[in-house]
C-alpha cells in the first residue's frame, strides 16, 4: 500500500545517490542514474524536496568538479564526460528552478564556481545546459553578488552578453538584473558599453528581449545620465521600440516594457510625459492584472511604481476606473498572497492623495475587503491592508460619516497591535493614528483596550514602532476631555513620558512633546497635567529645548512651554524658569536664537510664549518683562517688527502692546 | 491556395465598396472572376505560408523537400522539428514516459515551467496505466506523482479525481469519464506538448493558414448581408459556387 510504496521509492532514491557517490560505479551507469534523477525531479516539487533532503546536490556538484578537473587536465573531448556534465547541469538547474531551498542547497554546495568554469566549454550543448542552470540561480534573490567593478569580471560579463548562444546572453542580462545595485555599478556597466548591448538584445529572441528589458530597468533606475544615453541610442529608435513593446503579444514582455518605461518616466521628468503614453501604460497594466500567472501577480506592483506620489497619474488611473477594477478583483478572489498584497498596495497608492479615489473606494465597500485581509495568514497582506486603510482614513468626510465604526474595523485593528510581525504593527499604528482623530472611532478604540496597547508599544525596542505609537497617542489626546487625558497619563505615567522626551530618536522626542502639548492644550486646568511632584517632566522639557538642534523638536517644546505660560502665575513662573534658567550663562543667546530662527514656525512659537509670559493681567508680568529686557529680548523683538512672516508680525504687535502697557505701569 | 487568397481579397474589397448599398447586389460569375484576376498574390508569400504550415505541424520530410524544390527557407531549424515530432509521436502512441524523457532532453525547462502541461502528461500516463489494466501500479502512480500536484492546485485536483474515477467503473467505455480513454485525449495532450515546445523555441505555436481560412469564412459571411456573389463553400476544393438568383 501507499506507505510501503513511498518507502521503497525512498530506498530507490537513496541507492541512486549512493551509486552516484561511489567511485566504483562505471561512468555509463552514472550517466543513466543522472538521467533518471533528472527525469524524476523535473516538474515535481515534492521529488525535488525528497532528493534535496537525501543530499543529492552535493553529490551532483562533486560530479561537476570531476568534469571541471578533467577539462583542466586536457581531457576535453571525452564524450561520456560531456554527456554527464550536461545531465548534471540540468539537474542543478532544475533544483534551482523557482525553488528557494533548491537554490540554497545549490549555492551551499559550491555549484556556481564550477558552472562558471564550464560555461566556457567547447561543447555547445554543455554550455547550453550550464547557462540554463546559472540562469535559474540568478533569477533567485539568493544568487551570489557579482562584482562588476572588477575588470576581469566585467570582461567575463561582456563575453556572456556577446555570446551567440541565447541562454548565455540571457544569463549575462540576468546577472546584471540581480547584482546591479549602486550608482557606481550602473556607471561602470554603462561605461563598458552594456547599455548598447542590452538595447540590441531587445531585437533578439523572446527570452533575450525579456531578459534585457529587466536589466535595462535596473541599470537605468534613478540615473538620468544613463537614461539619456539609452534614449539617444539609434536616434530614439530604442525607446520607440520600447513603447511599441507595451502592445506585444506576450504578456510578460508587455509587463517588463511597462516597468522599463516607468523607470524612464520617474527619473527623467521631461520624457514620456505624453498623455497617450500615460493612459496606455495604465490600460496595459490593468489588462495584465487579469493574467492568471506570475505576470498578474507582478502587475499591481508595477502599477504602484507608476502612480505612487503622482497625482496626475492617479487621476488618469481613476478615470480609467482602476479603483473599480481592483475592487472587482478583490471580490473575485481568493488569490495568492503576493497578488493580494499587490492589489492592496496599488489601492493604497491610488487613495494616497485624491479624495475622489477614497470616495469611490468607500462606495465599493473597500472596508469589507480590508477587514477580511486583516486576518490573512500572510504578514505582507496584513501590512498592505493596513496601509490601504491608513490612506483611506485620510478622508475626513468619510471618517466622520462613521464608516470605520460601522464596519467594526476598530476591533481587528486593535488586535493587530499585538501582531507577531513588526511591519504589521507599524502599518496598523499608521492607520490608527488617523482613525483616532475621529471621536467615535476614538471612543471605540479606547473601549477595546487600544490605549493599553499603544502605551505598551511606545516602549518597544523598535524605534519605528515607538514613534508611531506615540504619534497615535498624540492624536488620541487631541481635543480630548480631561477624563481621557487623565486616563492616558495614568496608563502612560509621567516617568515614561519623561524618558520618551529624552529618547535617542528625535522623531520620538518630537511626538512625545507634541503629546504633552495636546495634554496641556484646552481648558485652563489642563496645564496641571505637566506638573508632577518632582517637576521631572518640566525639567526634561526645558533641558531638551536648550540642547536639541532639531527644529521640529524645538517647535513642539516651545509650544508646550507657551501653553504652560498661559496658565496661572505659578505656571507662568515655571515656564519662565525653563525658558530662562538662572544657572546658564548662554541662555540669553539661546532664546534669541529661537527668535532669529530661519524657520518661521519656531519664531511664531517663541513670540507666543513671550505674549503669554507678559500678559498684562498677571501679577508677575512686570517682573518678567524686566527680566526679558535685561536678556536683550525686547530689542530683538523690535527688529522683528517687519518680520516677513505675517503671523510673527501680528504676534509681535500684540507683544508690543503688552510691553507698552507694562512699561507705562513701571514708569508710573 | 491562391484562389482562396484571391477570394479573400476580393470579398474584402467588395465588402468595403458595398458598405453604402441598401439592397443586395448580385454579382455574376463572370464579373467576379474578372475581379479575382485583378487581385495579385505573390508566390513567395504563398510558399512561406505552406512552409510555415509544414514546419509547425511537423512534417519534416515534406518541409525538407519543399525547401529544396521551392527555395523557401523555413523560419525554424528543421533539425529541431524531428525532435519535436518524436515527442508528439510518443504521446500519440501512449508512451508517456518516453515522451517526458524526450522533452527533458530537448529542453529541461519546459516541464519545470509549465505545471499544467506537466500535469496533463502525468495524467495521460495514468490513463495509459489504467487502459492496460495495471490497476495497482496506477493507484501507486496517482498517489506518488499526481496527488502532490492536486494539492498544489485546485483545478488539477478536480481533473485527477475525474481520472481516478475511471478505476471505479467496470465498463469504462460507457462511464461518464470514458472520453479520457479516447484517442482524442492523447491527441489533445500531444498537441499541448507540441505547442509548448514551439513556444520554447520562440516559434508561433499555431500555423498561419487556419487563421487565413477563418478570415475568409468570416469575410464571406459579412459580405453575404450585402451581396450575392460566387462563394467558396468547400475550402478543400476552393470551387466557386454561383450565387442564388
Amino acid at each position: 500500500m501507499p506507505s510501503s510504496a513511498s518507502s521503497s521509492r525512498q530506498n530507490h532514491a537513496e541507492q541512486l545517490i549512493a551509486r552516484l557517490n561511489s567511485v566504483e560505479t562505471p561512468p555509463e551507469s552514472k550517466l543513466q542514474d543522472l538521467r533518471n534523477m533528472k527525469n524524476q525531479i523535473i516538474g515535481s516539487r515534492t521529488k525535488k524536496l525528497d532528493y534535496l533532503s537525501l543530499g543529492a546536490v552535493p553529490c551532483i556538484v562533486s560530479i561537476l568538479s570531476i568534469v571541471v578537473a578533467s577539462m583542466h587536465s586536457g581531457g576535453g573531448g571525452d564524450e561520456l564526460l560531456e554527456l554527464i556534465a550536461i545531465q548534471a547541469a540540468a539537474i542543478i538547474g532544475s533544483f534551482a528552478c523557482r525553488l528557494e531551498s533548491g537554490v540554497e542547497a545549490v549555492l551551499e554546495a559550491g555549484a556556481c564556481a564550477f558552472l562558471m568554469i564550464l560555461i566556457t566549454h567547447q561543447n555547445e550543448k554543455v554550455v547550453d545546459a550550464v547557462a540554463r542552470s546559472l540562469k535559474w540561480i540568478y533569477q533567485s534573490k539568493l544568487a551570489p553578488k557579482f562584482y562588476f567593478l572588477e575588470e576581469k569580471n566585467m570582461e567575463f560579463l561582456l563575453s556572456l552578453l556577446n555570446s551567440k548562444n541565447e541562454n548565455v546572453s540571457c544569463l549575462g542580462a540576468n546577472i546584471i538584473t540581480r547584482s546591479c545595485q549602486t550608482r557606481m555599478e550602473q556607471q561602470a556597466l554603462s561605461g563598458a558599453g552594456v547599455i548598447t548591448k542590452l538595447a540590441s538584445l531587445l531585437d533578439g529572441s523572446l527570452s533575450q528581449r525579456e531578459a534585457s528589458l529587466e536589466s535595462l530597468s535596473v541599470v537605468m533606475k534613478k540615473n538620468p545620465e544613463i537614461i539619456t544615453k539609452f534614449l539617444g541610442y539609434q536616434n530614439g529608435g530604442a525607446v520607440n521600440f520600447l513603447t511599441e513593446l507595451i502592445k506585444d503579444k506576450h504578456p510578460r514582455t508587455r509587463l517588463l516594457a511597462c516597468a522599463c518605461l516607468i523607470v524612464i518616466r520617474n527619473s527623467c521628468t521631461t520624457y514620456l510625459q505624453d498623455s497617450r503614453i500615460k493612459t496606455g501604460l495604465v490600460q496595459t497594466l490593468l489588462e495584465l492584472l487579469e493574467d492568471p500567472d506570475q505576470v498578474g501577480d507582478d502587475a499591481p506592483f508595477v502599477l504602484s511604481s507608476l502612480i505612487a506620489e503622482k497625482e496626475d497619474l492617479q487621476m488618469i488611473a481613476f478615470e480609467c476606473q482602476v479603483i473599480e477594477k481592483l475592487c472587482n478583483y478583490l471580490e473575485a478572489g481568493p488569490f495568492q498572497a503576493k497578488r493580494l498584497q499587490g492589489i492592496f498596495l496599488a489601492l493604497a497608492d491610488m487613495c494616497s492623495e485624491l479624495e475622489c479615489c477614497r470616495d469611490r473606494a468607500f462606495s465599493l465597500e473597500a472596508l469589507i475587503y480590508i477587514k477580511d485581509a486583516l486576518k490573512h495568514d500572510s504578514a505582507d497582506v496584513r501590512t498592505a491592508a493596513c496601509i490601504f486603510l491608513r490612506n483611506l482614513s485620510r478622508s475626513v468626510k468619510n471618517m466622520s460619516a462613521g464608516h470605520f465604526t460601522n464596519a467594526n474595523i476598530t476591533s481587528p485593528m486593535v488586535q493587530l497591535l499585538c501582531d507577531s510581525c513588526p511591519s504589521v504593527q507599524i502599518a496598523a499604528l499608521g492607520a490608527i493614528c488617523n482613525m483616532v482623530i475621529d471621536f467615535t472611532a476614538r471612543e471605540s478604540i479606547f473601549m477595546q483596550g487600544g490605549l493599553k496597547q499603544l502605551v505598551q508599544l511606545s516602549k518597544s525596542m523598535v524605534s519605528a514602532i515607538r514613534v508611531n505609537a506615540i504619534w497615535a497617542l498624540r492624536n488620541l489626546a487631541f481635543l480630548v476631555n480631561n477624563r481621557c487625558k487623565e486616563e492616558i497619563l495614568l496608563e502612560l505615567t509621567i516617568p515614561t513620558l519623561t524618558s520618551l522626551i529624552c529618547d535617542p530618536e528625535t522623531s520620538v522626542q518630537e511626538q512625545a512633546l507634541a503629546l504633552v502639548r495636546n495634554l496641556v492644550d484646552g481648558p485652563s486646568d489642563s496645564v496641571k497635567y505637566v506638573f508632577d511632584e518632582a517637576g521631572l517632566l518640566l525639567d526634561a522639557i526645558g533641558k531638551k529645548l536648550h540642547s536639541t538642534v532639531k527644529i521640529e523638536v524645538l517647535i513642539q517644546g516651545m509650544y508646550v512651554l507657551s501653553n504652560i505660560a498661559s496658565g496661572n502665575e505659578i505656571q507662568k513662573e515655571a515656564a519662565m524658569n525653563q525658558l530662562f534658567p538662572q544657572c546658564w550663562n548662554n541662555t540669553q543667546t539661546s532664546f534669541i536664537k529661537f527668535l532669529q530662527s530661519t524657520d518661521s514656525r519656531l519664531r511664531i512659537a517663541a513670540v507666543w510664549a513671550l505674549v503669554n509670559l507678559t500678559f498684562p493681567n498677571s501679577p508677575g508680568a512686570c517682573r518678567r518683562v524686566i527680566k526679558l529686557l535685561n536678556a536683550g529680548i525686547i530689542s530683538q523683538l523690535k527688529t522683528m517688527v517687519n518680520d516677513p512672516c505675517l503671523d510673527v508680525k501680528t504676534k509681535n504687535d500684540k507683544r508690543e502692546m503688552c510691553l507698552n502697557l507694562s512699561t507705562q505701569t513701571t514708569t508710573k | 491556395m491562391s484562389y482562396l487568397l484571391n477570394q479573400l481579397n476580393a470579398v474584402r474589397h467588395l465588402a468595403e465598396f458595398e458598405a453604402m448599398a441598401t439592397s443586395k447586389k448580385v454579382i455574376t460569375r463572370e464579373e467576379w472572376e474578372k475581379r479575382l484576376n485583378d487581385v495579385k498574390v505573390r508566390k513567395e508569400d504563398m510558399n512561406k505560408l505552406v512552409m510555415n504550415f509544414l514546419v509547425t505541424e511537423g512534417y519534416v520530410e515534406a518541409a525538407e523537400k519543399f525547401r529544396l524544390e521551392s527555395g523557401t527557407e523555413p523560419d525554424i531549424d528543421i533539425a529541431t522539428i524531428t525532435d519535436r515530432m518524436a515527442v508528439k509521436k510518443a504521446v500519440q502512441c501512449g508512451n508517456l514516459e518516453d515522451a517526458i524523457e524526450k522533452v527533458n532532453d530537448l529542453n529541461p525547462e519546459i516541464l519545470d515551467t509549465n505545471p499544467q502541461l506537466f500535469f496533463h502528461l502525468q495524467q495521460q500516463r495514468l490513463i495509459e496505466l489504467i487502459r492496460n489494466g495495471k490497476v495497482e501500479e496506477a493507484l501507486e502512480f496517482a498517489q506518488e506523482e499526481l496527488a502532490p500536484r492536486g494539492e498544489e492546485n485546485q483545478s488539477f485536483l478536480e481533473e485527477l479525481e475525474r481520472t481516478v474515477a475511471l478505476l471505479a467503473f467496470e465498463d469504462v467505455t460507457n462511464c461518464p469519464v470514458g472520453e479520457l480513454l479516447d484517442i482524442s485525449q492523447r491527441l489533445k495532450t500531444a498537441s499541448e506538448v507540441n505547442a509548448a515546445i514551439l513556444t520554447s523555441q520562440s516559434h508561433e505555436k499555431d500555423p498561419k493558414l487556419p487563421s487565413l481560412l477563418k478570415m475568409l469564412i468570416w469575410a464571406q459571411n459579412q459580405l453575404d448581408e450585402k451581396a450575392a456573389y460566387p462563394r467558396i463553400n468547400d475550402l478543400s476544393t476552393g470551387a466557386l459556387e454561383d450565387p442564388a438568383v
